[in-house]
């Protein structure tokens, strides 16, 4: 088996699609991903856009005049923009931490046709993505039962948990961890933790991985928790929400422009630009698109784990 | 059978209750912590779902428990926003677009998937799959400000190259005719990448002896796509597919209100259940009805969920979610 | 469950910012203001806590609405019954917040704790706004909320660039002698001498609906698009209109009718933007051209000392604001920003002991809007208020949400005598007969809802001309009927009839 894989390795024209076909597959994907990143260039361009060019020709691909303006606002916002980065990077890894072991500890055992109560705690998860109390009795227990308000906890305990990322999670142990494996592992001797932890998790890097970067993915582009749960802590709220927030003081400030009085007028002066929205869309999505080959490392890293397994 | 053999059973049999025992002890402890979770934040707020029946307001003490204890039942009074006769229209968007996209989606996610694990060219295949996850960074707000470059009245590109060409300009924001091929470009746009990332993970799992043995028996590439590839990934395309359909009452808010801008004149083709309960709630701030149309998307969920569940258990019941 | 429980409270601990509780008798009370810009409100509120110890017997902590997220804060803070929070703002304008909570059992009754410590409050507020906010709530006819005392009337003005207006030859008496009717010539000579890509007509298309068509919003209509109106007599606008004390669909009289074809006409003429037809864009696009005087006429609502506001100045043009009709105190205006006592409050008292202060003592008033004298703003040879524009930056309340701003000192860009002129302003304008009513909708939310749906496909590109009425304002008046306009009708006049007869 191992030579195999060398095998193939050593020759890896054996067992490949022909030049003919594999052209066709990078027009077709790279074309898609051009499509893809397209958006995001254009974001940047935006940022990186004057004003004046802005209000002359709307937003362009190229622009008439280019300008630093929207960058050099976002560093006056100083400690707030910094502390509230920190945050998002805070709670992103906490946050991730915590629930990528939940799920993998909740699915786990629902792979085990063994187990017992598979179909009850199977019943119990699926149940909830279907059905919920709604968003104000949800916040009536988080904030006066479980004291969520004002704290990170608030911005992390309310998303540690998602059925959807368990069924994915569970599939995935369903359809690459034979269960030979885990019987052998029982002869020897091996508790549920241990088989769990030194035989199962290997060969399941590629799930945990998704099930990381989704997590990641979700806590980092949170910003609804925020406005839900902290109220006077404004040093805690991570950067998503500084950004919708900005976005929806302009929208009500412009819709309501009528009701407001000569007051408003100036605070809907003092908004920010679109070019510093823009900024700060580049803000947050660097550091995710960073992190995301990190992730990607273990999908692929996969491949050569499926092949000592069998 | 002898008593000594009789026992040694009986001694036998029990080691192997007492390690099953022990075996289910151990594996609940690992639901534990989601569980917990589960019984907390989603099975407590469930009381909630009563206010869909009821005239929900506040009574003294004004605390949530005591309203909702007081406030009076109205039966489905609640769920009269369904007599509007935008109805069949918020429906049959809903459930329409669903459809087309859940079929799509899939095609080209597994499509992409099975192109980006055959590319030979590892760091290709990489970053193509960097990018096309790129869309899913990026907010359906900022999705829309590239939509409106194109398609902006007065500056976008499609309207200048109309202009620069004299034909006659398209008013998109006000006419419906391209905005289903518009919406079905930003969903796949948005979702390919996720999902192929999914199967991709998937793929990369299989045994890759597998291919090796399918080689040998003098197996095309494609015939092992079709031999290997596909059916070890089926479990994982036809939980999503039952995921999906579980939600084909819902909708992507962001797609239908912040990509047509909000538009009242492409109404007929972007009209979807959440646009109208948002924009029904934003007029009446009738919380009863809000919590009704949940109910409501909740309860189809069930239904087609459970519909799909029980053909594919009839089918392949390896797959099946329950 | 107690375990699971405290497991996750210390989880929330060990996670969270622990505040150090601090020892001390006193209560404290919440209050949720509206869309404010404050990110360090620590010298403010210390020495609002010292003034207010003895006075009302309490410590201040106050929560810093946002514009954007204040309507869902306070849903959720409301709806809840959360205890933490003892006052918020509220009024008549977004989504009638002030009129169907109070009949919901969200807000305290004040009649009584009025009557016994609200002597200085009675005295600083005048009667009409007393009025104004007395309504059939929860617990009867009263008052649910402290009224604050800003600009309580209604004007609408067209808003001209004067500036390009001399370049191209008119003068501010074309403008008001020509009418909106009359505006095409206007904006053919703009179009012909600043070019192709410049739009001379800069609507907010609703509130130009109401201005040629003299309607009058009517409290506790749909929302986001109005359906109902009453209509104003343009020369007197205390006297019935031409359609007297009656509701009607606004969308179906031939006022309407006509204003929707001039701007259809105005629009293929290509004087408007056609952005300004696009609900999402539509705001933005009027801010920016606003702000940078890319227009000759617009639409503004006007409010007494809008000429000296800083956005105007900033406009680098010579603006004028030209009124339709005089200022008009109707119902929406009158209940603009207002303070209740949640009842899920556990110092009312309290609470309204502050309230009642922070509308009738210009120190307190002050203290909160303008900050601590010396470090937020200092007072000039004049006593006008000059502020300290970095810490300004960090508390820059809203001043019209807060209360009794006729109390507040005249700021330096004001000028001296300011407030008296303001004063002065409001308490000239006449009220319109119906003032007062709010039309109930609870009967008929369904139809609203549908209603309001119905409005919002058709009723901006209509009124920014972007449609042709000749073929979509049939469609347009035939599914309303269809979505029960007639239903919805009758129960708002119906009740305004109830009203005015008693």
């Amino acid at each position: 088996m191992t030579a195999i894989a060398k095998g193939r390795r050593k020759h890896p024209t054996l067992n490949r699609f022909g030049p003919g076909a594999q052209a066709v597959f990078h027009g077709v994907l790279g074309l898609f991903s051009l499509l893809c990143i397209i958006p995001f260039v254009f974001v940047i361009i935006i940022s990186f856009t004057s004003e004046e060019s802005i209000r002359a020709i709307g937003y362009s691909f190229r622009p008439l005049s280019w300008s630093l303006q929207a960058y050099a606002y976002t560093f006056q916002l100083g400690d707030q923009l910094w502390r509230s980065y920190l945050n998002s990077f805070l709670i992103t890894i906490v946050g991730t931490a915590l629930s990528v072991g939940i799920c993998v500890l909740y699915a786990y055992p629902l792979f085990r046709r063994d187990y017992r109560l598979r179909g009850f705690f199977n019943f119990l998860s699926f149940f909830t993505m279907i059905f919920g109390g709604g968003l104000v009795p949800t916040f009536v227990i988080c904030k006066s039962v479980l004291g969520l308000s004002d704290n990170y906890a608030a911005l992390i305990v309310p998303m540690l948990f998602s059925p959807f990322n368990v069924i994915i999670m569970r599939t995935f142990f369903q359809t690459t961890v034979p269960t030979e494996l885990i019987e052998a592992a029982t002869i020897d001797g091996s508790g549920e933790y241990g088989t769990l932890t030194r035989i199962v998790l290997p060969i399941v890097t590629p799930g945990i991985a998704t099930i990381a970067l989704l997590n990641a993915l979700g806590y980092w582009n949170e910003w609804f928790l925020s406005l839900l749960y902290i109220n006077k802590n404004m040093n805690i709220i991570p950067l998503q929400y500084l950004l919708m927030r900005m976005q929806r003081n302009a929208d009500f400030l412009a819709k309501n422009s009528s009701m407001l009085g000569a007051d408003a007028s100036r605070a809907a002066m003092e908004l920010p630009s679109q070019t510093l929205k823009m900024a700060l869309v580049v803000f947050i999505v660097v550091p995710i698109a960073c992190a995301y080959p990190f992730f990607q490392r273990y999908v692929v890293a996969g491949l050569t784990v499926g092949s000592v397994k069998g | 059978m002898t008593m000594s053999g009789m026992k040694a059973e009986r001694k036998h049999s029990l080691r192997m209750a007492s390690a099953r025992r022990k075996k289910t002890f151990w594996l609940t402890t690992m639901m534990l912590p989601g569980a917990v979770w589960l019984l907390l934040i989603r099975y407590l707020p469930m009381f909630g779902i009563t206010i869909a029946f009821k005239n929900y307001r506040a009574f003294r003490p004004n605390t949530f428990w005591n309203n909702i204890v007081k406030s009076e039942f109205v039966g489905l009074k609640n769920f009269e926003f369904l007599k509007s006769p935008d109805t069949a229209v918020m429906i049959r968007n809903t459930l329409g677009y669903n459809i087309v996209w859940i079929l799509l989606g899939l095609v080209i996610s597994v499509t992409f998937a099975v192109m980006m694990s055959e590319v030979s060219n590892r760091f290709m295949a990489k970053t193509y799959q960097t990018m096309m996850f790129f869309p899913y960074f990026l907010s359906w707000v900022v999705a829309s400000y590239f939509v409106l470059a194109f398609l902006d009245p007065t500056s976008g590109m499609i309207n200048a190259m109309q202009k620069a060409s004299g034909a006659k300009v398209t008013n998109f924001y006000h006419d419906t005719t391209w905005w289903p091929l518009i919406l079905t470009i930003c969903n796949l746009w948005k979702n390919v990448g996720y999902s192929s990332v999914l199967y991709l993970a998937a793929i990369t799992g299989i045994d890759t002896t597998q291919y090796e043995a399918a080689a040998v028996d003098g197996a095309t590439k494609w015939q092992q796509i079709w031999c290997v590839t596909l059916p070890n990934i089926r479990t994982m395309i036809i939980i999503l597919l039952i995921m999906n359909v579980g939600k084909i009452f819902n909708a992507d808010f962001g797609l239908f209100y912040n990509v047509p801008q909000n538009s009242g004149s492409l109404y007929p083709v972007t009209q979807v259940v959440d646009t109208y309960v948002y924009r029904a709630y934003a007029n009446t701030h009738n919380l009863g009805m809000s919590s009704a149309a949940g109910f409501l998307q909740s309860a189809v969920g069930l239904v087609c969920i459970v519909g799909a569940n029980a053909i594919v258990r009839k089918i392949d019941p390896e797959s099946s979610l329950f | 469950m107690k375990r699971i429980v405290s497991l996750f409270l210390t989880l929330a601990m060990l996670l969270g910012l622990c505040a150090a509780a601090q020892a001390d008798d006193l209560p404290t009370i919440t209050i949720m203001f509206h869309g404010s810009n404050v990110s360090d409100d620590s010298a403010v509120l210390e020495k609002v806590n010292e003034y207010i110890a003895d006075k009302v017997g309490a410590k201040l902590e106050v929560i810093w609405g946002t514009w954007g997220d204040f309507d869902e804060k306070v849903v959720n803070t409301l709806v809840s019954g959360d205890s933490d929070v003892d006052m918020v703002f509220t009024c008549s304008w977004s989504a009638d917040e002030y009129n169907s909570y109070a009949k919901n059992g969200y807000f305290v009754k004040l009649d009584d704790l009025i009557a016994e410590y609200g002597a200085d409050l009675k005295a600083a507020i005048p009667e009409s706004l007393m009025q104004a906010a007395t309504i059939e709530g929860a617990e009867g006819m009263g008052i649910y909320a402290v009224n604050g005392f800003k600009d309580t009337a209604t004007q609408n003005t067209w808003d001209v660039n004067v500036t390009l207006l001399n370049e191209l030859g008119y003068t501010l008496d074309d403008v008001k002698n020509l009418g909106f009717y009359g505006f095409g010539e206007i904006f053919a000579k703009a179009k012909e001498v600043k070019g192709d890509s410049f739009y001379p007509f800069l609507v907010e298309p609703m509130v130009a609906e109401r201005m040629v068509t003299n309607s009058i919003i009517i409290a506790g209509d749909a929302g986001s698009t109005n359906l109902l109106s009453l209509y104003l007599n343009p020369e007197d606008v205390s006297a019935e209109g031409a359609y007297g004390n009656q509701i009607l669909n606004k969308f179906a009289t031939p006022e309407y009718k006509a204003f929707v074809e001039k701007m259809h006409e105005y629009y293929e003429a290509g004087y408007i933007n056609p952005a300004l037809a696009v609900a999402e864009t539509s705001n933005d696009t009027r801010t920016n051209a606003q702000k940078t005087a890319d227009y000759l006429i617009g639409t503004q609502s006007y409010a007494y000392g809008y000429e000296f506001s800083a956005d105007v100045l900033a406009r680098g043009v010579e603006v004028a604001f030209v009124p339709c009709t005089d200022a008009y105190v109707d119902t929406t205006a009158s209940q603009g920003a207002m303070m209740a006592i949640s009842s899920a409050s556990e110092h009312v008292e309290e609470s309204f002991k502050f309230l009642a202060l922070l509308n009738s003592d210009p120190y307190l008033m002050t203290l909160l809007n303008y900050g601590v004298e010396g470090i937020h703003y200092t007072l000039n040879d004049d006593g006008l208020v000059v502020f300290n524009a970095d810490a300004r930056a960090t508390y820059s309340p809203w001043t019209n949400g807060m209360g009794n701003v006729t109390i507040l000192p005249d700021t330096e860009s004001e000028g001296k005598g300011f407030r008296e002129a303001f004063k002065a302003y409001y308490a000239g304008a006449k009220a319109i007969p119906a003032l007062g009513y709010v039309f109930d909708n609870s009967a008929v939310a369904n139809e609203m809802a549908a209603l309001g749906n119905v409005a919002a496909q058709y009723a901006l590109a209509l009124d920014c001309g972007a449609t042709d009425p000749e073929t979509e304002l049939p469609k347009f008046l035939e599914a309303l009927d269809a979505a029960g306009m007639q239903t919805y009708l009758d129960a708002a006049n119906a009740q305004l009839a109830a009203y005015l007869g008693k």
